[in-house]
């Protein structure tokens, strides 16, 4: 959801692209990716303040990642707001997973700069790790432990106070449906159930940010509504999601702003009625929004091959 | 979009054999791919490996023949006194009859691979392909390297037995057949082991069983040699006796021995016998392949062997480990330090095949000390021309055996524990990464890991050597020093290569060193080793060289050892310090 900027029409007021990306209205900023980068309007903006204006808690800078010659990201920057559930959409290989692999710290950038609310993830990386929460695309978990000595584990990890932690770890694991099998070690849980076991590993700590990869992958359908459940009380809670998925469905009812990468670059940010301003009829699904961005297959292309 | 037309379906072929003959090539594809794929040093290996096998195929041939062909000779029957014929008869049914056990055995775990846990079987049985021939072709699979290593050894001593034997031509080819259906047979009846294996076990479970038992027995026999040398002058089996069993175990009650038996009397012109005995080997043969074959077909795809009848016994209250509160000195680490310390030590308790690698110092340690408890501590007095000082040194040397013994057997541990102690993180090591902790703090984890463990096994074996050396409380506690002073440099040392060659992409953790790091790193711990040991000790050889007080060896040793073995646990790690932080990121 966007957050109800005032805007006040008094005088003409024109915003340039720099303006705009430091000013924290979003609204433009989406704009701008994509269409002319000045604008003019009648009137004069009352830029947020105080407790109005929402934390930009994810900032990406001319985020770049080379191996070798490959770019796998180009140039990317974006941010995600306090209190958002951000997509991140892309066909396979455009750079999803590296752009967020650098965002938590996973993986070094080779130029740019990430910040985690508030915090440079290369200079402050334990401020930016203690802040955020990551589910990988594939649940890499301890096989040999339990969910319960897992979780456990994490809370060490993040020196979580002792007193509170059996309490959460019984907490996440009945809202995740694993209270029954919490003292079988991990190679026993199916895909599935290692997938909430990864989530409920990174809400531990109550991140401010919580960074998903494919976090519906493998999921039956109860588990998928209560992680989208989750992810949006989150945000409503003031904190940032952001996540990357190939189920545009999801994205759509999720999501409260969309980022599309393709090739390494970040060729659209908005909300999807901004998206939507880029198909002609105004009308479009994110599915046509996101296949004639990225270069989708062409139905008579597609007709050929099943002949 | 165009409808499906009936007439485009096209009907597969069901014949079996052709379809074993498309798996087998795909399986030969993959083969030739990953070595065309592979580096040129690894490609120049194999081809290195083929002939160096061919070469010991030829030797075991020519030197089968020649030693045959001696034992038949008029001479060698006259010197011995015995007549080897019978025994010399034997030797098929007894290379027939390792053949079928060793297929048996070895094929359980590749076929357990191939089944369960490859993961390619969904997708073969998915396909329009006879499920018979997915099954022929997977027991092919798990017979082929078997069947290849095992007539390495075992055609060549055959033939070998035929040339000298001067057999009839028959015995050759009949020799390769035989060996074939004996080898189908076995992996028939494994693969059935397998499904019942895997009705009680999880596939993944039983393969960790097995890589446990296998790594375990395996050192154990292959340190058997060194053992029977230092315990086994006793037990003085004679060669007559010898002779005897191996007549008793080729009985003709034991089908087994049908093969052999019958391999022998074709290739000496029993006629008769012989197309009986292989004729049965045959017949038995391809029933119980058949038989193994159809149930184990039925059962795979019944269902049967997926079912686990055992469920997985959840951890009680009261197996669980201490919670990360910890509990004594423990309190004193920081919470992320106790945990990963904790974490590490319940992954490597639980998981075999982590096991199966830190069980062998422990075998090692404990076959070496027995041996070095029963040579005695003195020193050889020999003609008694050596100097009294050289000899209270050498005496010295000795008593502190026990220190060297458990260096050696830290070092071992610890070639495991410290040197793979960051590998081991393998794919979790994101969760690491991403957590907000100190890379002080996971290095000293990492250390106290490799370090306590290897400590106190350490102490264990001196203390059980020096009891029964008889050491003074002094030496005791000088030794409990210089072991822990020198395994701390040494755990510094391994940890250290093991950082700079970390490798988090395994799969199996027999993989886990896969880089030359850790090469380098035993080979500067072994060096490192005595030098270390010697720091300590050899003060007290020269005080006593010297004439002074052995109060003063002591002090210099103490002093001496510790500044030095205290340089080799922090420093290499201080200089790597930051190559952590990039784990797991390039």
């Amino acid at each position: 959801m966007l957050r109800p900027y005032v805007i006040e029409t008094k005088e003409t007021v024109t915003f340039t692209y720099r303006i705009l990306r430091e000013g924290d209205c979003h609204f433009f900023i989406s704009y701008t990716l994509f269409s002319p980068v000045t604008y003019t309007i009648d009137g004069t903006i009352r830029l947020p303040t105080g407790d109005n204006m929402p934390e930009t808690l994810i900032e990406t800078r001319d985020l770049i990642k080379r191996y070798g010659e490959k770019v796998a990201v180009n140039n990317v920057s974006f941010n995600v707001y306090s209190g958002e559930v951000f997509g991140f959409l892309g066909p396979n290989g455009a750079g999803k997973t590296t752009t967020i692999k650098m965002i938590v710290g996973l993986l070094q950038p080779t130029s740019g700069m990430v910040k985690v609310a508030g915090y440079d993830v290369q200079t402050q990386s334990m401020l930016a790790k203690a802040t955020c929460g990551y589910v990988p695309d594939t649940p890499n978990l301890y096989a040999k432990l339990t969910g319960r000595e897992l979780l456990r584990f994490v809370s060490d990890l993040y020196s979580l106070d002792r007193s509170q932690v059996t309490h959460r770890i019984d907490e996440l694991l009945r809202m995740f449906d694993l209270i029954t099998a919490a003292d079988d070690t991990i190679d026993s849980y199916s895909h599935g159930m290692q997938q909430k076991t990864s989530l409920a590993a990174a809400l531990m700590h109550d991140p401010k940010v919580l960074v998903l990869d494919e976090p519906t992958v493998g999921l039956d359908p109860k588990s998928a509504r209560l992680i989208k459940d989750i992810l949006r009380q989150l945000a409503d809670r003031g904190a940032a999601v952001m996540l990357s998925t190939h189920i545009l469905e999801i994205a759509e009812r999720m999501c409260d702003r969309i980022g599309i990468i393709n090739k390494g670059q970040l060729i659209a940010v908005g909300t999807m009625d901004e998206l939507r301003t880029l198909d002609k009829t105004g009308e479009a699904s994110l599915e046509d929004i996101f296949l004639s961005l990225t270069g989708g297959a062409d139905e008579t292309e597609i007709a050929e091959i099943l002949k | 979009m165009n409808t499906v037309h009936s007439s485009m379906i096209h009907l597969p072929d069901a014949r079996i054999l052709p379809a074993v003959w498309k798996l087998l090539l795909l399986r030969l594809r993959i083969t030739f791919n990953s070595l065309r794929h592979a580096k040129l040093r690894k490609k120049i290996g194999t081809v290195f490996i083929w002939l160096l096998l061919l070469g010991v195929a030829y030797f075991i041939l020519s030197m089968s023949r020649l030693l045959l062909g001696l034992t038949r000779s008029p001479e060698f029957r006259q010197y011995v006194g015995v007549d080897l014929q019978p025994l010399l008869a034997s030797i098929p049914a007894l290379t027939l009859t390792t053949l079928f056990i060793g297929t048996l055995l070895t094929s359980f775990g590749v076929l357990l691979q191939a089944m369960y846990l490859s993961g390619d079987m969904d997708f073969l049985l998915a396909t329009p392909v006879p499920i018979r021939a997915i099954f022929v072709a997977k027991l092919m699979q798990a017979v082929l390297p078997n069947f290849a290593i095992i007539s390495l050894f075992g055609l060549p001593i055959l033939f070998g037995l035929g040339i000298s034997s001067a057999y009839h031509m028959l015995y050759y080819p009949l020799v390769i057949l035989v060996m074939i259906v004996l080898a189908f047979a076995a992996a028939g009846l494994s693969s059935l082991f397998v499904m019942v294996v895997v009705r009680f076990l999880p596939p993944r479970r039983a393969a960790e069983i097995l890589g446990f038992i296998g790594a375990t027995f395996g050192l154990l026999f292959s340190q058997m040699g060194n053992f029977a040398n230092s315990f086994g002058k006793e037990i003085n089996i004679s060669g007559s006796r010898l002779a005897s069993m191996l007549l008793l175990a080729n009985t003709r009650w034991l089908p087994l021995n049908w093969a052999g038996q019958g391999l022998v009397a074709l290739g000496e012109g029993h006629w008769l016998s012989g197309v009986l005995l292989v004729s049965a080997t045959f017949g038995f043969a391809i029933v119980a392949f058949w038989f193994a074959l159809v149930t184990a077909e039925h059962l795979y795809y019944s269902g049967w062997a997926g079912m686990q009848v055992v469920t997985r016994k959840k951890l009680t209250h009261a197996s669980r480990p201490a919670s990360a509160n910890g509990f004594g000195l423990a309190r004193l680490l920081p919470q992320p330090v106790l945990a990963l310390v904790q974490k590490d030590f319940l992954t490597l308790r639980r998981d075999l095949r982590n096991l199966s690698q830190l069980v062998s110092p422990v075998i090692l340690g404990v076959m070496y000390t027995l041996m070095m408890l029963r040579s005695g501590g003195e020193p050889p007095a020999g003609r008694g021309e050596a100097p009294a000082w050289f000899m209270e040194s050498f005496r010295i040397v000795l008593e502190y055996g026990s220190v060297g013994m458990s260096l050696f057997v830290g070092w071992m541990l610890l070639s495991r524990l410290a040197g793979m102690g960051f590998s081991q993180e393998g794919k979790n090591y994101w969760m690491l990464k991403v957590s907000p902790l100190r890379v002080g703090y996971l290095m000293a984890a990492k250390f106290l890991v490799a370090y306590l463990p290897t400590l106190g096994l350490g102490l264990i074996f001196l203390t059980v050597i020096s009891i029964v050396q008889g050491l003074s409380v002094l030496e005791f506690v000088y030794s409990i020093i210089t072991i822990s002073m020198c395994l701390a440099g040494m755990a510094g040392i391994l940890l250290t290569f093991g950082i700079v060659g970390a490798n988090f992409t395994w799969d199996d953790p027999r993989r886990m060193n896969s880089g030359a790091m850790g090469c380098f790193g035993q080979i500067l711990s072994m060096l490192y080793l005595p030098l270390s040991f010697g720091l300590f000790i050899a003060p007290l050889g020269f005080a006593q060289f010297l004439g002074f007080p052995i109060a003063y060896g002591y002090l210099i040793g103490l002093a001496l050892g510790s500044s030095v073995t205290a340089g080799f646990a922090f420093i290499p790690l201080w200089l790597v310090r930051k190559r952590v932080a990039r784990l797991g990121g390039e």
